[in-house]
């Protein structure tokens, strides 16, 4: 069962860049990154799925059912968590949840309790007060207080330290093991790689591709960057799976897809200074799709 | 019911604000009765040989300023511009801020549609405008007691004109609403609407100084139930009241559909 299914969904307004022509389906239990640079529209798409603003044309429909005309029956079982996280600055954390949890009809005071422990959040303090990382711990507390069946998170790893990136994405499997869809939208490539059974990824304003992690990653490529003592012969790394290769002096880089272990035992046959090796960044993933459009 | 008390709970302190600030402008205004009725005839006198322009500007009109409800007519007027601004104001904030404080992504997520929401907050600033009624009605009918050394009955007009007043604050609250909602950028709708409460009031004086412009009343609301028409004449004009009551329900369908229909400012 699908759980979102986006129809030809297009937003134009204004100056800005909308979303043009969008569809794709998110499945019931899955984690869906939704993935894209800055103002690729992918908060435009979480926007228009949560009615916060409307479609110039096509629709969505979430549990099946059309996203703007059964809006607040629909956001009784989503939990947001947006981008930047803004609250009534004169409140309490308290106060603010028990206000947020007033608008579902459960008790759910327990699970409050529960995920500040988890996210180590004061209850006590003021909005006000919070650092951003902090107030970011309010969001995803307030995002997920009343178990909701969908979880949708625009790029909410941002503030956060590595070590509670890393308890929240264990809730997140866990929310996901008990059964929670997750839409989760990310400008960086590893958590959603980390975390994501499959990807839409999105660039000005229109979908490139939907696929699965692994498929992706079997497509992937791996930047490699070497100094060498003496300068390489220009044909030296001339093997299939390589691209873009460019020595300049002593650097070489390249892209390289396919065995790793070939391009190692090439490296491993001559004088480096230094190396590395890295994932490729999202507009190089792009570069990749664009090349393969064309 | 929830968003309604957070709504009450939030503009609490500054309904405090302008409750002290109404009473205190009672009063100050009531202090001052004392010398007028003091002067007796020779301020009437004083008042009658001002330039026409100045006496429209200052509120001073047909009624005898030595008496106290001729005074208090006077006086009224700047308690109906206080009370006003406050409702403007309210009504477009109340509506505006959830744009302007970036809270929206918060609120219409939750599962309440649009209607709910708007309901619950103009049931709220509807509250806060009540309570300012109140304060008003309540600091008049005390403080005019005290100085009603005659034994004027004066009360009956007072509740009158309090009515009236009522009557315009919900007009300019829904005003206030209806801008915010149709705005785009709601962030300057609370001076908005209070910019077209100053204009409207200065139309009303304009009126007051050119009797060739008398046909203009019906736009401004201040010129619906002023205190010397309700006092001296007996009572509301029942145009009015419909007027009155056209506008409050156009403004408010206005905030409604709009509302609904509007991309959020996110």
């Amino acid at each position: 069962m699908n759980v979102i299914e986006i129809k030809n969904l297009t937003k134009t307004y204004g100056k800005a860049r909308g979303i043009t022509d969008i569809s794709f389906n998110v499945e019931e239990g899955e984690i869906f990154g939704f993935i894209g640079p800055n103002g690729a529209g992918k908060s435009t798409t979480i926007r228009t799925l949560l009615s916060l603003i409307y479609p110039t044309s096509g629709s969505a429909a979430i549990f099946g059912k059309d996203c703007i005309q059964f809006a607040p029956e629909i956001k009784k079982e989503i939990g947001y968590l947006p981008s930047e996280v803004f609250y009534y600055d004169n409140m309490k954390v308290k106060d603010l949840l028990n206000y947020s949890a007033s608008f579902y009809k459960k008790d759910c005071r327990k699970r409050i309790i529960e995920l500040a422990n988890i996210m180590d959040l004061d209850l006590n303090k003021k909005i006000d007060d919070l650092s951003l990382g902090n107030k970011k711990k309010v969001g995803i507390v307030q995002g997920l207080l009343h178990e909701p069946k969908l979880i949708i998170l625009d790029e909410p790893t941002s503030g956060l330290d590595p070590l509670i990136q890393q308890k929240f994405f264990e809730l997140l499997e866990e929310e996901n093991k008990k059964g929670a869809t997750i839409l989760f939208s990310s400008h960086i490539l590893s958590e959603v790689q980390r975390l994501c059974n499959r990807v839409a990824i999105i660039k000005e304003g229109k979908i490139v591709t939907v696929e699965k992690i692994s498929t992706l990653q079997e497509n992937n490529y791996k930047k490699f960057k070497m100094e060498t003592k003496s300068a390489l012969e220009a044909n030296y790394f001339q093997i299939s799976g390589v691209n873009n290769l460019e020595i300049r002096g002593n650097l070489t880089s390249f892209l390289f897809r396919g065995n790793i272990n070939t391009v190692m035992r090439k490296i491993a046959d001559i004088e480096i200074t230094n190396l590395w090796i890295e994932e490729p960044d999202l507009e190089e993933i792009f570069m990749h799709y664009y090349e393969k459009e064309a | 019911m929830n968003i309604f008390l957070h709504e009450l709970k939030s503009h609490r302190k500054s309904l405090l604000f302008w409750s002290i600030g109404v009473f205190l402008m009672v009063v100050s205004g009531m202090a001052k009765y004392a010398a007028y009725s003091s002067a007796g005839q020779s301020m009437n006198d004083l008042i009658a040989d001002l330039p026409k322009s100045l006496r429209a500007v200052l509120g001073f009109n047909a009624l005898d300023v030595s008496k106290i409800s001729g005074y208090y007519g006077m006086l009224f007027l700047y308690l109906l511009l206080m009370a006003t601004i406050h409702a403007a104001m309210l009504g477009a904030t109340i509506i505006a801020k959830e744009e302007r404080d970036k809270t929206s992504e918060f609120l219409f997520v939750k599962p309440v549609s649009r209607t709910t929401i708007i309901t619950a907050k103009l049931l709220a600033a509807f509250t806060n405008i009540v309570v300012f009624n109140v304060v008003t009605f309540v600091s008049l009918l005390f403080f005019i007691g005290k100085y009603n050394s005659d034994g004027e009955a004066v009360n009956g007009d007072i509740a009158l004109t309090m009515a009236g007043m009522f009557i315009l604050q919900i007009l300019f609250m829904v005003i206030g609403s209806a801008l915010a909602s149709v705005k785009r950028k709601t962030k300057t709708a609370p001076s908005l609407a209070a910019s077209i409460l100053l204009l409207s009031y200065m139309l009303s004086i304009v009126i007051d100084l050119n009797e060739r412009m008398e046909g203009l009343k019906y736009l401004t609301p201040f010129k619906y139930f002023e205190a010397k028409n309700v006092m001296l004449g007996g009572g509301f004009e029942r145009v009015y009241i419909i007027i009155s009551i056209v506008l409050i329900i156009a403004f408010s369908t206005i905030t409604y559909v709009f509302y609904k229909k509007r991309d959020l400012n996110v």
